[in-house]
């Protein structure tokens, strides 16, 4: 028999026992999953995205199925930091997992406060800054759309946290690869994407749109060739680790975003369908590790073989 | 809370699009209270592609353990109906029991029951669970409300219980034609009720909670929204609360079960 293959991983600081994260937003504050599986055994969770002051999020209907897929306008309902602090960080600093805080702000002044309260927070390994959400009018997405605003929110942050910090794009702009560039020299320690892509559903009888938001973020298996592309691209244009996120179903799925490029990968949508995904996945890429004799995970990260040259 | 891989015991068509489902399950369900819900998926089934919320309908116990657990459901779309197509013998994955449930005391004397359709759903294990309570069953009414006779379900087994059941249509076809609220109403202004408990359509729930609040009787009704997880983590479904316009309350967790004031109704 092989040896257990080393799946420990480095990703800019934020040290994993393994690759597989949960993504924001479909993790709950990781407790919701306690009963079902050993959060211990995940590489980081991921918790909902938070701001500064609680928000309530948007009008249902929140939610449209799709094909492979779903439409959410959750709109970044969340408790706000404070509530945060008192009420999901006691459970959550018992466990060995690295615990990373999804944040958003309506201004960059948001974002840097919000960076520097959690810095002053042990438990936290990480922070994710969200400047990807589609859902809410300010803030949000509106900053990942270009590189001047998405590197003007990560030097903001950066200045106020030594903490890791993962920068998740957007993929509803016109080339993530800039952005990424842009975040890079702005401080990021990685990248994440990619973050829900904008779609809508209407109800035929009413002609109205099916979402109170009218749009919504398109998630799971429908969006992973856009994600993968999307990785497989931003990998080749930053020196940062890439995180890879989108329509993640299985460890075949992952392991094609670890091939493309990507050090480390989320697990969304998955979640809602089998609460176990995550560990599904760790247990499927081990497997797939021992079959192919490779001793090392990283052997396989940015492995692609295209037979072309990338200029 | 469980996720697991059960077996498919039997699916029995009850009615024209009703069907009755048992499904093994974990010995925890013994725990589960009325209200409560499960989150199903049909395995090797790309589509639906999320889970479908389905109310507990009865616990079958051996030998006083639960071994199973029955759903009552109608066919209204692509999820349900590849349901009905399931065999014995066949897989389904289960993740529950979920969801807050109804409030069952022993105190309780006089007690309305009152369910529109597939409504009836978790009524049956309402109704078992008050009578392991000791509340004597003989002063508990359900109202039964439907479209037509074919939705009228559960009446042989509140029966058995001892439980009076009065049914209404829509089209007259079996009982008065009526609303289902109207002899809900009659009921109590001749007698007072302890409890109401309701589930059904909005409309319904919506009247069930005006009759409650005028009469200034306790009342708690299951309702139904859309979810993705069922277990906290999507925060799709969203409710408005009553006197709280700052935040959502979520059916999956805060419900399916609330008390009737503290929704707000559009
Ligand atoms: C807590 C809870 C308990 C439930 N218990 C039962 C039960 O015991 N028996 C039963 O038959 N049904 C129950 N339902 C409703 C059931 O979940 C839906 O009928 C089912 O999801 C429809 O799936 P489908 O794929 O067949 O239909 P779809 O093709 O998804 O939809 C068909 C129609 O049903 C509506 N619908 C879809 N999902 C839901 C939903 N989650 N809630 C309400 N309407 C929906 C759609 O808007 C559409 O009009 C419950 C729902 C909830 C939230
Ligand atoms: C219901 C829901 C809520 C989400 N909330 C957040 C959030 O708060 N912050 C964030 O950065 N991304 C959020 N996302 C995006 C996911 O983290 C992820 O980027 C996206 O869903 C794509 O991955 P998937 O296809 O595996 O779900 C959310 C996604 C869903 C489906
Ligand atoms: S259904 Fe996901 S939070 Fe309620």
């Amino acid at each position: 028999m092989t040896a257990k293959p080393n799946t420990r991983i480095d990703i800019g600081g934020l040290e994993l026992k393994n690759p597989v994260m949960t993504a924001s937003g479909t993790f709950g504050y990781g407790r919701e999953f306690a009963d079902l599986i050993d959060l211990n055994r995940l590489g980081a969770i991921i918790v909902k995205g938070l701001s500064l002051e609680p928000s309530k999020g948007n009008p249902p209907l929140r939610i449209v199925e799709t094909r492979c897929g779903m439409l959410n306008a959750i709109g970044l309902e969340n408790v706000g930091l404070e509530a945060f602090v008192k009420g999901k960080i006691p459970f959550l600093q018992k466990l060995t997992t690295p615990i990373l805080v999804n944040i958003y702000g309506k201004t960059k002044e948001e974002y840097a406060e919000l960076a520097a309260r959690l810095d002053d927070i042990e438990a936290i390994s990480g922070i994710e800054v969200n400047i990807s959400c589609p859902n809410v009018k300010a803030g949000g997405a509106a900053f990942g759309a270009y590189p001047q605003t998405a590197a003007e929110v990560v030097r903001a942050v950066r200045s106020k946290t030594t903490k890791p910090l993962v920068v998740k794009l957007s993929p509803n702009v016109t080339d993530i690869a800039e952005i990424a560039r842009s975040v890079e020299a702005a401080g990021a320690d990685s990248v994440s994407l990619i973050n829900t892509i904008t779609g809508m559903a209407i109800d035929i009888e009413s002609r109205r749109p099916k979402l109170a938001n009218i749009t919504g973020g398109l998630s799971g298996p429908a969006i992973k060739p856009i994600a993968l592309r999307m990785v497989w691209q931003v990998a080749q244009s930053v020196k940062i680790p890439v995180i890879g996120v989108g329509g993640i179903m299985n460890a075949k799925d992952a392991l094609e975003f670890l091939i493309a490029g990507a050090a480390a990968v989320q697990i969304g949508t998955a979640n809602f369908i089998n609460p176990r995904a995550t560990l599904d996945v760790i247990e499927g890429i081990e497997s797939y590790l021992i079959e192919k004799e490779i001793s090392d995970i990283s052997e396989i990260i940015g492995s692609l073989e295209t037979n072309q040259i990338i200029s | 809370m469980f996720q697991e891989n059960v077996q498919i015991l039997w699916n029995k068509k009850i009615g024209p699009s009703y069907y009755c489902i048992g499904l093994t399950c974990h010995e925890g369900y013994g725990m589960a209270k009325p209200g409560q819900f499960i989150m199903l998926r049909l395995p090797a089934k790309t589509a639906p592609f999320l889970r479908r919320p389905f109310s507990i309908h009865r616990i079958i116990t051996t030998d006083d353990r639960a071994t199973g657990i029955e759903l009552l459901y109608k066919v209204v779309g692509d999820g349900t109906d590849k349901l009905s197509r399931c065999r014995q013998g066949d897989s389904a994955d289960i993740l529950g029991p979920l969801g807050n449930g109804f409030s069952v005391f022993d105190n309780y004397q006089r007690i309305a029951i009152v369910a529109g359709g597939i409504g009836v759903a978790p009524m049956l294990f309402l109704a078992i669970a008050l009578q392991t309570k000791g509340v004597d069953l003989s002063k508990c009414t359900v109202f039964l409300g439907g479209n037509s006779t074919d939705d009228l379900l559960c009446r042989d087994d509140f029966n058995r219980l001892g439980i009076r059941t009065h049914v209404t249509t829509d089209d007259g076809s079996a009982g008065d034609q009526c609303f289902v609220t109207h002899p809900l109403e009659m009921a109590l202004e001749k007698n007072r009720a302890d409890i109401i408990y309701a589930c059904g359509p909005m409309e319904m729930l919506k009247c069930v909670v005006g009759i409650a609040a005028k009469h200034k009787i306790p009342c708690q009704i299951s309702i139904e929204t859309i979810m993705a997880c069922g277990m906290g983590a999507c925060l799709g479904c969203a409710v408005e609360k009553k006197d709280d316009a700052s935040i959502y309350m979520h059916a999956c967790m805060d419900g399916p079960v609330f008390e009737a004031d503290a929704l707000k109704f559009n």
